[in-house]
């Protein structure tokens, strides 16, 4: 399989003159050619803090970024912001939570449209556009009209589906959701989760999914990364885990979620709070909140270790090739 | 519906006058009245002692305009709400301090729900003096104490001396429920208590939740979005679409056998956290309506996939089985 993303020790913080935030701390992880890898975590946990870097969205003067992170043999981390909008839209394209935000709401679609095609395309005609961003409506379920609305004339699921389809005009390597369909009602999510699986299929995409609802990711992804306080605990297969997750925290976090139709096992909560993280720690992050924590995790930090069905998991149980009990 | 059901809803509606352009009028020229957006239109539900009832919806279908109606926040176009064969609206004419007691409600966003300015001592205290429990301060301040060790606030001296924005989401919602049990209320509404909250503490408040309501035999109204974690937590399952209720009965019962096209559309689409549970979505044309002059004929007539002619003259009568188990389709059967 080709790896079209390669993450390797990258490291985000956020700083000023008075403290430093690790807001994410050494990712290292590769996503392959076709996958749908779901990135979950509770808030605080650098979701979206991994997205803003790889795209480089921060301010960054008040940001350190560290680490390499390859697309297309290119480090992202390292290119210049000109360099970067030459990847921006076309090789790599990001859908925010808030569609209702994302687009200006003082024109029209077909206006926003046309200047983003413009971005990459600065000779394509009116019709081509109109042909192409038709072509991707429907794709997602809209009708042809909406090309001509504005965004207050839409309802937020439409605009979300919007959203969707304009970030696939310039045909992106990657896609990333940033809990894009998070502020929609159930019925549509599902309608919409189902289109991009969909889509996916026809179109060869890459997609990353930022959400903190685990039902999202079983139901639109492959592959899952658990997040915890800005490092990657478990990564590895949505079947694989979701049946059988090694790292307490992954545990943990399956336990608080009611099953939909299966028995009715009693939730359970993670003790605990988000740890501090404009604290340097030396031992395991989770460790405090971590039922099987012994004094080893307090001091060192685990390794990420790779286990038989390919998943990587980082903590200090399954270090030395010992098996899930 | 039993006949002596602790709390019973009884035909309660809300019906907002609507100030829009014309264009979007349903009436034509000439035509006289005004138009209404009819949020709740007419629920009937009875709850038991110490039942937890769930209601799900989509957003704009209504429920948090019920949960407002119970406890009176809103005053109801018509239809009142009986407590054990006590109707609210009379209590609360006469003696309205007793109603605040008798109904409670727990908010979706618990960063707006407190004071910012005050201490949780303050807060806690409050309605401990409105309501004259405990003899002095010092023994409020004790009450205040145990209250919030049992609900897992430890240290509570410490938490005491807090102001709200000095504490977590989870933290401040677990107070805001501790409040609400304070003058041992018969009914609770919680209004999405947990969807502001991260799902590693939402399990907490859930539990807490429960137990209170086990402890003190109180009835509860869950509102939420979130099917799984409603049939979680619920006896029984209320789903509303457009401001009724088209489907009721025992929560396993709605969820794994749904009746009503819209309840199996809404299950259907909601995505479970076994991958292998992967069940067919039903989807939904079009877009929720507004409830702008709904019908005639059943609401969701012109979203489902099985309307026919009928469906779009009348509203549908209630179907009811052995079970209590209701909705209001004219599909008896699938």
């Amino acid at each position: 399989m080709e790896e079209i993303l390669k993450l390797k020790d990258v490291n985000v913080t956020y700083s000023n003159k008075k403290k430093q935030v690790y807001a994410v701390r050494n990712a290292t992880f590769s996503i392959y050619k076709g996958d749908s890898v779901g990135i979950v975590g509770e808030s605080g946990s650098g979701k979206s803090t991994l997205a803003m870097a790889l795209l480089r969205l921060h301010n960054e003067k008040s940001v350190r970024i560290e680490g390499t992170a390859e697309f297309e043999g290119k480090n992202l981390l390292a290119l210049t912001q000109e360099e970067m909008n030459a990847i921006r839209w076309s090789g790599i394209s990001v859908v925010f939570q808030k569609a209702m935000n994302a687009l200006s709401p003082v024109h029209r679609i077909s206006t926003q449209v046309e200047d983003i095609y413009h971005v990459h395309e600065p000779k394509a005609g009116k019709e081509e556009i109109e042909k192409r961003m038709v072509n991707l409506l429907k794709l997602v379920n809209l009708p042809e009209r909406v090309y001509h609305l504005y965004p207050h004339e839409m309802s937020g699921g439409m605009l979300q589906r919007v959203a969707i389809a304009i970030s696939l005009l310039h045909n992106p390597k990657l896609v990333i959701f940033d809990e894009a369909t998070t502020a929609l009602d159930v019925v549509t999510q599902g309608q919409i989760l189902e289109e991009v699986v969909q889509m996916e299929k026809e179109m060869d995409m890459t997609r990353i999914m930022i959400t903190h609802d685990m039902s999202v990711v079983a139901a639109s992804c492959n592959k899952v990364a658990v997040m915890y306080a800005g490092e990657f605990m478990e990564i590895g297969y949505v079947k694989d885990i979701f049946k059988n997750p090694m790292h307490p925290y992954t545990q943990g976090l399956l336990a608080s979620f009611p099953s939909l139709k299966g028995e009715n096992a009693k939730l359970s909560a993670i003790p605990g709070f988000l740890p501090d993280l404009s604290k340097e720690c030396d031992g395991c992050i989770f460790a405090p909140r971590c039922p099987k924590a012994t004094k080893e995790c307090r001091q060192r930090k685990p390794k990420q270790t790779e286990t038989k069905d390919g998943r990587m998991v980082k903590c200090i149980l399954y270090e030395g090739g010992m098996s899930n009990e | 519906m039993s006949e002596k059901a602790y709390i019973s809803v009884e035909d309660v509606a809300m019906w907002y006058p609507y100030h829009g352009s014309d264009s979007s009028s349903h009436k034509k020229k000439g035509e006289k009245g005004k138009d209404w957006i009819k949020a709740v239109d007419g629920v009937s539900l009875s709850i038991e002692e110490g039942e937890i009832l769930g209601v799900i919806g989509e957003s704009g279908c209504g429920k948090s305009t019920l949960g407002k109606i119970l406890t009176r926040l809103e005053k109801p176009t018509r239809g009142d709400c009986l407590i054990g064969g006590v109707s609210t609206k009379e209590m609360l004419k006469k003696n309205p301090k007793e109603f605040r007691s008798t109904v409670q409600i727990v908010f979706q966003n618990p960063f707006d729900t407190f004071t910012p300015r005050d201490t949780i001592e303050k807060i806690l205290l409050r309605p401990l003096k409105n309501y004259k429990i405990g003899n002095n301060d010092d023994e409020r301040r004790n009450m205040c104490m145990e209250a919030l060790e049992a609900g897992g606030l430890r240290p509570a001296e410490d938490i005491m001396s807090r102001y709200p924005h000095e504490l977590s989401g989870g933290q401040l919602q677990r107070i805001s429920i501790i409040r609400s049990m304070f003058l041992k209320p018969k009914f609770i509404i919680a209004d999405e208590p947990v969807s502001m909250l991260d799902v590693s503490v939402r399990a907490d408040i859930i539990n807490m939740l429960l137990d209170l309501s086990r402890n003190e035999n109180t009835s509860v109204m869950f509102i939420s979005h979130d099917i799984a974690l409603t049939r979680y937590i619920s006896d029984n399952i209320a789903v509303m679409y457009l401001g009724r209720i088209v489907e009721y009965g025992k929560a396993d019962d709605v969820i794994k056998n749904p009746r009503h096209p819209y309840t199996q559309a809404l299950i259907s689409n909601c995505a479970s956290i076994d991958p292998d549970e992967k069940v067919e979505s039903i989807a939904i044309e079009g877009e929720p309506p507004t409830p702008l002059n709904p019908g005639p004929g059943c609401y969701f007539a012109p979203r489902c996939q099985y309307a026919c002619e009928e469906c779009k003259k009348k509203y549908p009568e209630k179907v009811t089985d052995e079970n209590g188990h209701w909705f209001t389709c004219i599909r008896k059967e699938q």
